[in-house]
């Protein structure tokens, strides 16, 4: 019988990974839910939707991150990323992905790369791809980043390391 | 208008109370107006549009934004009736903006900005800019009339000193004047450029604030009009409204300058009425206390 109720549906990706859930401001996964309806809204922190993408791309707790979509339009910034890139995700929502993140010079020949790749991830087509970043207007700063989809709806996830 | 208190709007959005505080606290929205025992009552039209916009957003904050913008389609509807001449149109904009508003809100954060939006566009020196106005002013007007009954026995006495209802303070007055008889109180608007019989008005109302409101008229005007109800009236708190330009000379008077948002104004004014209510009041008590010891004294001696 225990054994029974521990069964519980998975959802995969297109690669056959596991699908979780994440918070898009703590990143914590959602709390579990009795016989209520489930809510999109995080029950640990109440400031961010609840999101999927697949584990071997979600962000761990404290991780900083960005979710941009397809116009890369900023569309939410986890706690962490605030404090990292010193922004607050209420001014940054809806403002250019490029306000805030450039290809860092050495690895990423133009600017155009980056935006390609988070628009092509962003319409949930790509796989998870790592790059380099660095602030906008801040030099000698570069953060490792994982870009993957995530959703829903389709968005690119921007994980800064 | 359907409001919610707060158990019903988290419960539409299928989250605590607490989130629901959180996110005032945060992003200011949703907004809530209160109720007289000062508990929040949520506009239903704002949380549905919140919950529709949580169905599709990836983040909260977007999700507000969009919300937002898809209760300022009243506003833009609105101008473009303004802007096209069509009164029905403009009518049914306000219509459609009480649906989902207070008339505070619906005059705050639809009526008066889509006339700024207008009088930018055109110059408030224009036809459009005219014909615009006076419809607002007639609307505003209208809501005046149906506003219910004073019921606070508050008079305020508005010396009017806009140029007419084409002054774009003018509509801030109007709306000022519906927020204080919709919160109670008795208003009598009077053009300060008229003295003339003046203290028999004054006499008859026996106002307990009087509020100068609009920067077209000079100084010595407002200054021999607020001489007159003074004579007539006696010491009365005075407030100005929307004459920031002549501020300097007034600071030195103690008069209080209200802040230019009508509903801010308002709501400034009356707790000031409030506030002098209670101190003569416990002026009153403080008097009663030594008449009382007085006569006591008087008869131990």
């Amino acid at each position: 019988m225990r054994r029974l109720r521990a069964l519980r549906p998975v959802e995969v990706d297109e690669r056959g990974l596991d699908v979780v859930s994440f918070c898009g401001h703590c990143a914590l996964p959602p709390a579990p839910v009795g016989s209520a309806a489930p809510s999109r809204v995080c029950g640990h922190c109440g400031l961010g939707l609840v999101l999927q993408a697949s584990a071997d791309l979600a962000p761990r707790r404290d991780e900083p991150f960005l979710v941009i979509d397809t116009t890369l339009s900023v569309c939410a910034v986890s706690a962490a990323a605030e404090d990292l890139l010193g922004i607050d995700e209420t001014h940054a929502v809806n403002k250019h992905v490029a306000d805030f993140l450039v290809p860092a010079d050495a690895n990423a020949p133009s600017a155009e790369n980056l935006l390609a790749l988070l628009v092509e991830v962003a319409s949930g087509s790509g796989e998870p791809r790592s790059t380099v970043v660095r602030p906008r207007q801040e030099f000698g700063v570069r953060f490792k980043a994982r870009i993957g989809p995530c959703g829903p709806p389709h968005a690119a996830l921007l994980i800064l390391s | 208008m359907r409001t919610l208190k707060t158990s019903e709007a988290a419960a539409l959005l299928n989250v605590s109370p607490n989130t629901l505080r959180a996110w005032e606290r945060r992003f200011g929205y949703p907004k809530p107006q209160r109720s007289a025992g000062r508990h929040r009552l949520y506009t239903h039209g704002e949380v549905a549009a919140l919950r529709d916009a949580l169905q599709q957003g990836l983040s909260i904050s977007s999700a507000i934004s969009r919300a937002r913008e898809a209760l300022s389609t009243d506003t833009h509807t609105l101008v473009g009736a303004l802007g096209g001449f069509e009164l029905d149109r403009a009518d049914s904009a306000m219509e459609s903006a009480l649906a989902l508003r207070s008339v505070e809100r619906a005059v705050e954060e639809v009526l008066l900005p889509s006339l700024a939006e207008l009088g930018q566009r055109y110059g408030t020196d224009s036809a459009p800019w005219a014909f615009a106005a006076r419809w607002a002013d007639g609307w505003l007007r209208r809501a005046q009339r149906v506003a219910p009954p004073p019921v606070r026995g508050l008079a305020i006495l508005v010396g009017d000193a806009t140029r007419n209802e084409l002054d774009p303070d003018a509509l801030a007055v109007r709306a000022f004047e519906l927020f204080c008889g919709r919160s109670g109180a008795r208003i009598m608007a009077l053009p300060v450029g008229g003295v003339s019989g003046l203290s028999d008005v004054v006499e008859s109302v026996s106002p307990d604030a009087v509020v100068i409101a609009g920067a077209h008229l000079p100084d010595d005007d407002v200054a021999l009009w607020a001489y007159r109800v003074r004579a007539a009236a006696g010491p009365l708190p005075v407030a100005l409204f929307r004459r920031s330009q002549h501020g300097a000379k007034v600071r030195t008077t103690g008069t209080r300058m209200l802040p230019d948002p009508p509903f801010a104004a308002h709501r400034q004014l009356l707790a000031m009425i409030d506030d002098r209510q209670v101190t003569r009041v416990l002026e009153v008590a403080a008097v009663s206390v030594l008449d009382a010891d007085d006569e006591r004294r008087e008869a131990q001696g």
